[in-house]
């Protein structure tokens, strides 16, 4: 059962990712990028990480695909790119392609993944938050300046009235 | 002689309903009956009174009312029962007609109009068959230059996205259908995938005006996605859990609204921004746009993307019931089950009974329904109700009020709740 549902996950990752790279239309192709971001949370529930694939369909395919979809869809693809269709650029791209990958693989396998195994229960999100104020503390304290820091900046910016009132005016 | 059907002719009719009906028998009794057969012999049977049921006792018994019970009983334990019927579509699609129909009432009598009236000479209560039955009859007209895959999937993903909403929402104690460990990050990552259905059919329509409010949908419910999410953490840090029944669960004593009020207003307004509700419709603005980005639709088209909105406010209701307002908690006021059908009533000379297979449910399944679906159809009317008051507000003010004043109100909400476990009011050691 789990290898049927990692079998056809790849199929859609891998599949989605060459489809979001090929298709000539730009909304398709970012539909096609969806796809394959949901794949990855696909694959976080397979490895028993409900919490990180929730968030990645949140974050990834909820906001950042919204925000792609939205950028392509305000733009005339005509103005930015010019159709360059060259065979042997796109040979080398497969090749360079399957270089890296064949490459990472041997890594993967050469690295000893193959004979860990475990049954251990999915770790749960409670521990995560444990580790996070006991062990890395400081990790989390950057974070939550960091992120202050932006919700304090975008507050900011969306408060500046002055520019709005230009470009009212305007 | 009717001016739309020049040559109609009764005998004709009756000709062609007879047709059908014929056709429908022979359909039934030569392909539905043996594929309901084979259907059945792949299901898992479940054991009734020591005995596994096969197809053959299960047709024999469903024209015996005692013994029929604990088929429907054994029907109602499936994970098919609970998806289709009960806590899932059909119990959610009920209510969202029910809203269709209270919305429109409500609204003609605040505004003192009359509503649907003439329609099933009640007070119009057959409105909503006679808007469906038009619906589905009405074609289906596809702009010429849309994207037809698009434009055909969207109303359709649309409505299974809002279902996947419903299947989180816990009614009763263990009654829901997907009861995850993570279920109110399951809520978050499903409302996100609203925004994108919403633009991929606004854009696919090639028209300016879905554009228009797609692109307006997607502004505020993205911009609203984040006071949303921080609105809820003040429960989850109080609760000290992410699943949805446990939450309920814990509010036996007090709702969490009482402790936490800020981000019970907060998420309301979020709500109403996401349901694109008066005051924050600019995605349907029916007096600018047509009707933003539901423009182009038409027939049963409309009509699901319709279903999937009411589906989309009984989930965001619920959700609000299970979160702020303790979900199924409340008094018990369902009286217990009568002990004498489980024994056998006698009626004079006569003993009737004892019912096999009763009682259907428990005592504190039905009392927590009916509270929780009280509470909802109280959430349901304050949703509605500013429909009736409220003009729509502009887009620089409802973008300026998601990012600002939401976001600082639901900050102030997490203190409130960290003041609270910090003080020992609330947690271990407190009064929970």
């Amino acid at each position: 059962m789990a290898d049927a549902a990692f079998l056809a996950l790849t199929v859609i990752t891998i599949g989605s990712a060459i489809a979001a790279l090929e298709l000539r239309s730009l909304i398709y192709g970012s539909i096609a990028l969806m796809g394959t971001l949901g794949g990855i949370a696909g694959f976080f529930f397979l490895l028993d990480a409900p919490f990180v694939a929730l968030f990645q369909l949140a974050v990834y395919v909820g906001s950042i695909a919204v925000l792609i979809l939205f950028t392509v869809m305000l733009v005339k693809r005509e103005l930015i790119f010019k159709k360059v269709e060259d065979k042997r650029r796109k040979f080398a791209g497969i090749g360079l392609m399957m270089v890296v990958m064949v490459g990472l693989g041997a890594v993967f396998l050469d690295s000893g993944i193959k004979t860990i195994t475990t049954d251990e229960p999915p770790v749960d999100f409670r521990d995560i938050g444990t580790d996070f104020v006991t062990y890395y503390w400081p990790a989390l304290i950057l974070m939550g300046l960091i992120l202050a820091g932006s919700v304090t900046g975008a507050l900011v910016l969306a408060k500046r009235e002055d520019v709005e009132n230009d470009q009212r005016t305007n | 002689m009717s001016a739309l059907a020049p040559k109609f002719k009764l005998s004709e009719f009756i000709k062609s309903l007879l047709d059908n009906a014929f056709w429908m028998v022979l359909l039934v009794s030569l392909i539905g009956l043996p594929i309901i057969q084979i259907i059945l012999f792949y299901i898992e049977m479940p054991v009734i009174d020591g005995e596994l049921l096969t197809p053959f006792l299960a047709m024999t018994w469903l024209a015996d009312p005692t013994r029929t019970l604990p088929i429907v009983k054994a029907f109602m334990a499936t994970d098919m029962f609970r998806v289709m019927a009960f806590p899932g579509f059909g119990f959610a699609a009920l209510i969202a007609a029910a809203t269709i129909f209270v919305e429109r009432k409500m609204l003609a009598k605040l505004q003192l109009r009359v509503g649907p009236f003439y329609c099933g000479k009640i007070e119009g209560i057959l409105q909503l068959m006679g808007d469906g039955l038009k619906l589905i009859s009405k074609e289906i007209i596809i702009p010429a230059k849309a994207d037809k895959p698009i434009f055909w999937a969207a109303p359709v993903i649309f409505v299974a996205t809002a279902a996947a909403f419903v299947a989180l929402i816990p009614v009763a104690p263990g009654w829901v259908v997907a009861d995850v460990d993570l279920g109110l990050l399951g809520v978050f990552a499903v409302i996100g995938f609203f925004p994108i259905i919403t633009i991929l059919s606004a854009w696919s329509a090639n028209s300016k005006f879905p554009f228009i409010g797609g692109i307006r949908a997607l502004f505020q419910m993205v911009s609203f996605e984040i006071p949303l999410i921080l609105s809820l953490l003040g429960v989850v840090i109080l609760t000290g859990t992410l699943n949805l029944s446990e939450i309920a669960a814990s509010q036996s004593s007090f709702p969490w609204i009482i402790f936490l009020p800020v981000g019970a207003i907060v998420f309301f307004i979020t709500m109403l921004a996401e349901l694109e509700r008066i005051p924050f419709d600019l995605p349907e603005a029916e007096s600018e746009i047509v009707a933003g980005w539901l423009t182009e639709f038409s027939g049963m088209m409309y009509g699901l993307v319709q279903l999937g909105t009411y589906l989309k406010l009984y989930a965001f209701a619920g959700l609000f019931v299970v979160l702020f307002l303790g979900g199924w908690n409340g008094p018990m006021v369902v009286p217990p089950f009568p002990e004498e059908l489980l024994t056998g009533v006698e009626m004079g000379p006569l003993t009737v009974g004892p019912f096999p297979g009763l009682p259907l449910f428990d005592q504190e399944m039905l009392n927590g329904t009916l509270w929780f679906v009280l509470k909802t159809v109280g959430v349901i009317f304050f949703i509605l109700l500013p429909r009736g008051v409220f003009p729509r507000i502009r887009i620089d003010m409802l973008l300026s009020l998601g990012w600002t004043k939401l976001i600082g109100l639901a900050f102030v909400n997490i203190f409130i709740a960290l003041g609270l476990l910090y003080a020992g009011v609330l947690g271990p050691g407190g009064l929970q």
